[in-house]
């Protein structure tokens, strides 16, 4: 799924048919999502950053980019074998996790200078602890460490509490300790206006996905957030910024979508999955998962009359969907959040889509579904995936082309047209 | 490897000599009881008595009927004296005692909680000034923030106690229908079957419907925390019970989380007295402190024994005695104290008058892992079969540290922190969360103390936490020379491994491996797949 | 004088009477036997009973 050109969807008599211009930096944000270690990832080297690695969207991800520290979210692309992983961690854990140890095993993360991995879910920390006891990283650099942290399990103020102490005793306090990083208020303040500068960007990006002819796919969207997380963020913002000027300028596609679908759920490394969904007839014009635009990519807002690193953590806590926020509050709040989602970017479905094997995820999937049904009304496709779709992309296609057809067809039935 | 000296019975055990000849594979139970020469035998038998006895005083109480039919786990209890039979295979004299005395007062304990359940049940006993006193806790829930209400005046109802944790136990199909409702709803198959079992009961509404209030707890696992919300969502929204999620850290060996966890043991003791209108009492508290502690001490002992070459409290009935004091009991109730006390007695006995319980102790094992609740048995199989010894079980290897047991104001403050300490460091998640060093440092350290040649290690299938450190498991193991030896399961759904199946990767490790024969060749092969 | 006897005899042959039947349960299983006979009608029984099931 990687590579494609053009954007294209399938006509009626069932050729593929060329639709809007090629936004010009697509190809190179999809060539930079197609390695570990890509080619920004070494420019930051260059520069001398500190590139920190992180596994999990609850870690806020200004505390990671202070000063000449910059993040790097960990991801295995094109993984194929994953058998030494899966002889470590067996094949009853989730691909991303064993992906994520194979590659880190080849090598493929050996530009990590520390590792941050909070106790969020069992099997990316398996995951993580697995490449610290095989010594997969760091071997060149006395500096290099591995830290764990608990994250926050509710919206309240003694979470916040918990979220400042853990960060600064598992980030802050140990990048300042092994590489000298500023980790002051001043720094934060700094790292969180750059933090908001990329979220505008995406931000505004995504808008265009509320358009009724819509002149970004869901598709490009993901790629070009992916890249945010997956990249050096002071080196993506140069051509994110020509990209908003492009699309400002684009025409949109003049056939409309047979559907508009949310897509909710785990992380998704793999863009050929929003591009299977469109294939099949449905815009993705809303994300909701792990390491997407909601809610990785909104803005912080800060005052000056609380430290900033308490308010980053408020500010992630409050806005955090992940299914592992378990007061009640949250549990029905993130039904709502998708609801409301849904409702603002005009989705006649969602979709619940879960990597294989989430234990976090199969629960708030099989909830989350049943509720946008039941009480919000939305028609719900409720799916698992392997990490990579290209192993079960027949029966991906067949089960979005029948949702794609069942909303069609309650349109109809509603009155109005397909 | 590691070797260990091989102990040789110089008894001769009385009785049955071949236990495995009682199984008819035509039934679904066995085709007699096991003969253990007269005295154990008339002792066994007054055990018998005794259990009936406490069913019987269950079932003439018409809500308990009206209860009994109404709930279909209850068809695990009838099974109540087949299941003393797998607990008591092959065992003479201490530890036929000791595995008596603690299973049953651990069904008599069950047997209550079932009793309250039906008391307080809207569609059984409906007793609502009862049920307004209630506070309902969740699976794998330690009740340590119950520990300084009166008993007498709120009431904990640990309801997946009797619906799925003890009732596998008894009847190893039961809970397959729960799970089957779950993934029926849409929860995948490969999640911890525990909570899917949990969450299968509500969504079958198959809970009774009880309580001012519930308390919902992120302990063990992922997968614990995640069925709350499925379960919370039918209290609250439909039977207007309010829940509080009580959330305990999962790094618990590092010292920056307790003070968070304290907060929550404050707030979730604020939800029950604002609830119940019952308020917290510090003399109860620090009275059920010194029970823990006390309970902490009788384990260490025992603990102590079994390093020892003559262990005396083993198996299935040392892990269920243990959780259900150091989880269910969390020190609130004082008969604990008497029974530890007594067991403690038996266990020392034993071991002054070196008793043994098979032919020869070949091995010495350290149980590892989540076990199954269908065949927690095993261990005595193992002991029986194979000569192996099973010391202690990962389960049992829980908190050995003193709470504050004083009435001071400091201690009142350190209160907080003792309970959310037990919280984290509740049974299971001790090990399986909180970093590998838990899960992989402790086992060695464990293995040293205790003088063990082999690691049984429990593999279920659905415990990520477990299973993904399967290859360090063993690259440690190999570094160390213990034998490890994996034995699938998946907790409490047969189907995927069967007894036998499960059995049978024991034997084949024994001979293949160890090269040894079995002790008693009529265990080998037991025809109980399809038993109760 | 005989009624002081008797009564003790009749006791002992209440208990011994007792003793012979519950043994002879206990030692041959039957009390698990009987259930294990009565578990499948048990099982249709709860299979019928309507619940009101939904996440």
């Amino acid at each position: 799924m990687v590579g494609y050109a053009r954007t294209f969807r399938q006509s009626e008599n069932g050729g593929k048919i060329k639709t809007m211009r090629d936004l010009k930096h697509l190809k190179y944000f999809e060539d930079l999502l197609q390695t570990a270690h890509n080619e920004l990832i070494a420019k930051a080297k260059e520069d001398g950053k500190v590139c920190v690695a992180y596994t999990c969207e609850n870690v806020p991800e200004p505390l990671l980019n202070l000063d000449r520290a910059v993040s790097v979210r960990l991801s295995a692309p094109n993984t194929g074998s994953m058998d030494i992983a899966t002889y470590y961690m067996t094949n009853l854990l989730c691909e991303p996790s064993r992906a994520l140890l194979e590659r880190a095993i080849e090598g493929g993360f050996n530009f990590a200078d520390c590792v941050i991995t909070p106790d969020g879910c069992t099997m990316m920390n398996r995951s993580v602890e697995n490449m610290e006891l095989l010594h997969t990283m760091g071997k060149d650099n006395p500096h290099f460490f591995h830290e764990y942290m608990e994250i926050a399990f509710k919206n309240t103020e003694s979470d916040v509490q918990l979220a400042v102490l853990q960060c600064t005793n598992h980030i802050l306090k140990p990048l300042q300790k092994h590489y000298g990083i500023d980790v002051s208020d001043a720094a934060i303040r700094k790292a969180v206006e750059e933090h908001n500068r990329l979220c505008r960007l995406i931000r505004a990006i995504g808008d265009f996905r509320r358009e009724e002819k819509p002149r970004i796919t869901g598709y490009e969207f993901h790629v070009l957030c992916l890249a945010t997380y997956m990249c050096p963020k002071y080196l993506v913002l140069d051509k994110l910024e020509e990209t908003l000027e492009e699309l400002k300028t684009r025409e949109p596609d003049e056939k409309p979508w047979r559907a508009r679908v949310l897509l909710v759920g785990s992380e998704m490394d793999d863009s050929g999955f929003v591009k299977l969904v469109e294939e099949s007839g449905a815009y993705v014009c809303c994300d909701r998962f792990c390491f997407g635009s909601y809610p990785g990519r909104i803005e912080i807002e800060l005052n000056d009359e609380e430290d900033a690193l308490t308010q980053v953590c408020r500010h992630y806590i409050r806005n955090c969907q992940c299914p592992r926020m378990m007061n009640q509050e949250k549990v029905y709040g993130r039904k709502q959040y998708v609801a409301d989602l849904a409702k603002e970017y005009g989705a006649d479905g969602v979709i619940y889509e879960q990597v294989k094997f989430c234990d976090p995820w199969a629960y708030e999937r099989t909830l989350g579904s049943a509720m946008l049904h039941t009480d919000f009304g939305y028609p719900v496709l409720s799916v698992d995936r392997p990490y990579n779709i290209a192993s079960s992309v027949g029966q991906m296609r067949t089960r979005v082309q029948a949702f794609v057809e069942s909303i069609e067809i309650k349109k109809i039935q509603r009155g109005g047209k397909a | 490897m590691k070797t260990v000296e091989k102990i040789i019975n110089p008894v001769k055990r009385a009785g049955e000599q071949s236990p495995g000849k009682i199984y008819d594979e035509k039934l679904k139970v066995r085709a007699r009881r096991e003969w253990r020469g007269l005295k154990d035998t008339l002792y066994d038998y007054t055990r018998w008595l005794y259990l009936m006895s406490v069913l019987g005083r269950f079932i003439i109480v018409p809500r308990n009927v009206k209860g009994f039919f109404r709930y279909r786990w209850m068809m695990s209890y009838l099974f109540v004296p087949h299941g003393m039979d797998k607990f008591t295979i092959g065992l003479r004299d201490e530890a036929l005692r000791i595995a008596h005395t603690s299973f049953n007062f651990v069904i008599a304990d069950v047997t209550q909680a079932i009793a309250n359940c039906f008391r307080g049940d809207r569609r059984v006993g409906n007793d609502k000034a009862y049920s307004d006193k209630c506070v309902i806790t969740d699976e794998n829930s330690m009740v340590t923030f119950m520990m300084g209400f009166d008993k007498e005046k709120v009431h904990t109802i640990l309801r997946e106690v009797p619906t799925m944790f003890a009732s596998n136990i008894f009847h190893q199909f039961n809970v397959m229908h729960y799970l089957d409702v779950a993934q029926q709803y849409g929860i995948p198959g490969d999640v911890c079957p525990m909570p899917e079992a949990e969450a299968g009961i509500s969504i079958d509404d198959d809970f009774c419907v009880l309580g001012c209030c519930a308390v919902q707890n992120n302990t063990t696992c992922d997968g614990s925390l995640m069925g709350n919300g499925i379960i919370a969502k039918r209290l609250e929204r439909e039977y207007g019970i309010p829940t509080f999620q009580l959330a305990t850290p999962l790094r618990h060996k590092e010292p920056d989380v307790l003070d968070y966890a304290a907060r929550e043991i404050r707030k979730a003791i604020a939800f029950v007295e604002e609830h119940t209108g019952e308020k917290w009492d510090w003399d109860k508290y620090f009275a059920a402190a010194r029970r823990v502690n006390d309970a902490t001490r009788c384990r260490i002992a025992q603990l102590e024994i079994n390093s020892t070459p003559y262990p005396q409290f083993f198996g299935a009935a040392f892990s269920l005695y243990n959780d259900t004091n150091y989880m269910g009991n969390s020190g609130r109730d004082p008969q604990f104290v008497e029974i530890d006390h007594k067991l403690l007695a038996l266990a020392e006995q034993g071991y002054r008058a070196k008793r043994m319980y098979a032919k020869e102790y070949r091995h010495r094992a350290i149980v590892w892992g989540v076990q199954p609740q269908y065949i927690i048995d095993q261990l005595y199989w193992l002991l029986q079969c194979w000569g192996v010894m099973p010391l202690a079980d990962m389960l049992s290897i829980i908190n050995t540290d003193m709470i504050a047991e004083e009435d001071t104001p400091e201690n009142r403050e350190q209160a907080y922190r003792d309970m959310a300490m037990l919280n984290m460091e509740m049974i299971m998640r001790n090990h399986t969360h909180g970093g590998y060093k838990v899960l992989l440092d402790d086992l060695w350290e464990l293995c040293e103390k205790m003088n063990a040649d082999i690691v049984m290690m429990w593999e279920h299938m659905s415990c990520k936490a477990l299973t993904g450190m399967h290859g360090m498991f063993e690259e440690q193991a190999r570094e160390r020379g213990i034998h490890l030896m994996w034995v699938s399961h998946d907790l409490c759904d047969p189907r995927v491994f069967t007894r036998q199946a499960i059995r049978d990767q024991v034997n084949n490790y024994m001979r293949t491996v160890m090269r040894e024969e079995p002790l008693d060749p009529s265990l080998e092969n037991i025809p109980d797949s399809e038993a109760y | 004088m005989k009624k002081l006897v008797k009564f003790p005899l009749i006791l002992l042959g209440i208990a011994a009477g007792f003793f012979v039947v519950t043994f002879t349960i206990y030692i041959f299983n039957l009390d698990m036997k009987a259930t294990s006979l009565l578990a499948p009608f048990l099982e249709k029984w709860y299979d019928k009973l309507e619940r009101k099931n939904y996440i």
